[in-house]
């Protein structure tokens, strides 16, 4: 087992160093700017004072990699600086959105990877019927569409005609349980839309994939009846491309959950990022992006290292 | 029981009868349990419901009928050899040929189809559609069945170009990279690792919040977020050819990289290289879409369809179906180019499942 080990630390280390790479990225990018942030954030008209002073207030006048090497320091420690625009500190600005935006994924997730297994495997083993066509077609269809074309389809049918659902998913800290998964029932579907979709089709293929493999066949022809074929032969196997499935689309929620956010104006930060970048708040910028970043591939990171446990192959490389 | 009720179960039940008769057992099955489910929802939803589902096999007949027809069409017109390959494709295939060819006609003609100029104030502020202004006025009085014809020029040929653009960088840095190989090779395969590895909604987020939001920032931020994805499939499927007895020969006759690249390789990865530029414009249509939607995009007074879902939503909560027309319009060329993808995947590969 000590080589599974080191299997999964090389591949930890790995994720670290894209990490560390995708920081550099971010705030690199931001020296990129023409001339540098005081001249961006303060345009054309500042006075030459003004724009020393608010370089002098930032620290610009020290060299890039030094600024890197502490904006790392203080984000390790959930320290991201303050913001350009209104003067807070980021950390506050992000820390309620943040849960905030885990909880509308998760309850996203909750609905979507138990049903969309379910239906993939079905569709699998269906495959060329009716169903199967219809499926396909309605599932290309989701998945060709924007997140905000489903949001308000959602939006006008669920909670303007109907009045069944809030429309806007705006949040109070003394809502009770349910009622909170009441508001943001109306987002967590538009997402549980698209990525059904995307889960469902993965699966399907995965699952007639597998069902192609000589030992199904072998099992079929020894006269096997077909329950005990998926259950004792094809399930087993499945699993590595499953959990694959799932954490790839988790890491699919994280973009649409940005759209979906500003659709029903949740207050997370999704939201909180689309906002900076049109005020060009760039400490806020660059902490939402470090956020995002870091889930995705802390979510492929995931598929990985389930990859490596479900399948023995790739425990004993050859 | 209205009339229209007793047409409907006449009609249905007529059909399976024939269906029946004629021993069709799949069109037998599929109208007696669509009558049967009628009987529920006639219970349920009463006479609304089942007037819908009359609508709605109407239209799926219509649409069948016209990819139908578009694809005899196209038969007639086109040489034998490519007829052949066009009597393969499936209805959705047809379908979505016949869209995608009604958008370029629609982006094309634009200032002749318009009855408007895209951003012509023309009535007040959401006046209510009439036999002039064909869906109604916007939030600025404009007409918005003329952006919308706009906005097939202006979304869809920036997504175009974008797309583009990611094709040939990504297409080029692959050939190169299964061409020359060694450092080069992993150098490329480093930075495309490094561009997919950040979510592309949110790289692209970041690098319009440093860089502004000119067109041609948008179209160079997309397409480096998507030539990854093209570098990869084409290091691929060039990396498959690179290997081959005949790349070996041309070697060895002394030919350059730029003579195996374009005489050697290039033709004989066209099928997948093709399918992929379907699906990359449909991820670049949708980003710049998403990015439009967020104010972040194509900037007024362009006409385009993100945008306008954006300032008309508040139509939205009057129970107003216009602004959703432009995102419909997004979707439905999205789907369309999906589908003649999926045909051509399915004919390259030659790929059957069973």
């Amino acid at each position: 087992m000590g080589d599974l080990a080191g299997l999964i630390a090389k591949r930890l280390g790995l994720g670290l160093v894209t990490l560390l790479v995708v920081s550099v990225l971010i705030f690199f990018a931001v020296e990129l700017l023409p001339g540098d942030i005081a001249q961006a954030v303060l345009g054309q008209g500042a006075t030459e004072e003004t724009v020393a002073a608010m370089r002098e207030q930032l620290g610009l006048d020290r060299p890039a990699p030094v600024r890197y090497f502490e904006w790392l320091a203080g984000a390790v420690t959930g320290d991201f600086g303050t913001s350009l625009v209104s003067g807070e500190r980021v950390s506050s600005a992000i820390g309620t959105r943040f849960i905030n935006t885990l909880f509308l994924a998760a309850y996203a997730a909750v609905i979507a990877v138990p049903i969309s297994i379910l239906l993939g495997i079905v569709v699998a083993l269906l495959r060329n019927s009716l169903f199967d066509r219809v499926a396909n077609v309605m599932t290309l269809t989701s998945i060709s569409s924007p997140e905000f074309f489903l949001g308000y389809i959602l939006i006008l049918y669920l909670a303007v005609k109907t009045g069944m659902f809030p429309a806007l998913a705006n949040l109070r800290a003394d809502m009770t349980f349910v009622e909170l998964l009441h508001r943001t029932f109306l987002p967590a579907l538009t997402l549980v839309l698209v990525v059904t979709a995307h889960m469902m089709r993965m699966t399907r293929a995965a699952i007639i994939n597998l069902l192609a493999s000589p030992y199904i066949e072998m099992a079929r022809l020894k006269g096997t009846p077909p329950w005990k074929v998926i259950v004792r032969h094809a399930l087993p196997n499945a699993w590595a491309p499953i959990i694959n499935v799932v954490a790839l689309n988790l890491a699919y929620l994280i973009t649409g959950v940005v759209l979906v956010e500003v659709v029903f104006v949740y207050p997370g930060i999704g939201q909180l990022l689309v906002d900076a970048v049109a005020k060009r708040d760039f400490p806020i910028v660059q902490a939402c992006c470090l956020i995002f970043a870091a889930t995705f591939i802390l979510l492929n990171l995931t598929a990985d290292v389930g990859a490596i446990l479900t399948n023995p192959r790739l425990r004993h490389p050859k | 029981m209205s009339n229209f009720v007793i047409g409907y179960y006449a009609a249905l039940i007529a059909a399976s009868c024939l269906a029946a008769y004629y021993q069709n057992r799949k069109v037998f099955m599929l109208l007696f349990s669509l009558t049967l489910v009628s009987f529920v929802l006639g219970i349920i939803g009463g006479v609304p419901a089942l007037r819908g589902v009359t609508i709605f096999a109407g239209l799926l007949a219509l649409a069948a009928g016209t990819s139908y027809a578009f694809r005899e069409f196209l038969i007639q017109i086109s040489k034998p050899g490519i007829a052949k390959e066009l009597r393969t494709a499936p209805l959705t295939a047809s379908f979505g040929m016949f869209v995608i060819f009604t958008y370029a006609i629609a982006g094309i003609f634009a200032p002749w189809i318009a009855p408007y100029g895209e951003s012509e104030v023309i009535a007040q502020t959401f006046a209510p559609p009439d036999e002039n202004l064909l869906l109604g006025a916007d939030q600025l009085g404009r007409d918005i069945f003329s952006r919308i014809i706009y906005g097939a020029r202006n979304s869809v040929g920036l997504a175009l170009v974008a797309t583009l653009l990611a094709f040939i960088m990504g297409a080029l840095g692959g050939l190169l990279a299964a061409v020359k190989g060694g450092w080069f090779d992993q150098l490329m395969g480093r930075v495309a690792d490094v561009i997919m590895s950040v979510p592309s909604l949110i790289f692209a987020l970041l690098m319009l919040s440093i860089f502004g939001t000119s067109l041609i920032v948008i179209v160079i931020v997309v397409a480096v977020i998507y030539s990854p994805r093209v570098f990869r499939l084409t290091r691929a499927v060039a990396g498959n050819i690179v290997v081959m007895d005949y790349i070996e020969a041309a070697k060895l006759r002394g030919e350059g990289d730029w003579y195996l690249i374009r005489k050697e390789i290039l033709p004989n990865s066209t099928a997948p290289l093709v399918a992929e530029f379907g699906l990359e414009f449909c991820f670049v249509f949708l980003l710049i879409a998403g990015l439009s939607f967020l104010g972040l995009g194509i900037q007024p007074p362009t006409a385009d369809w993100g945008s306008m879902v954006r300032e008309n939503a508040t139509l939205i909560s009057f129970g107003d179906i216009t602004p959703l027309i432009p995102a419909a319009a997004i979707a439905l060329l999205t789907v369309a180019v999906n589908f003649v993808v999926d045909w051509m995947l399915f004919r390259s590969s030659g790929l059957k499942e069973q």
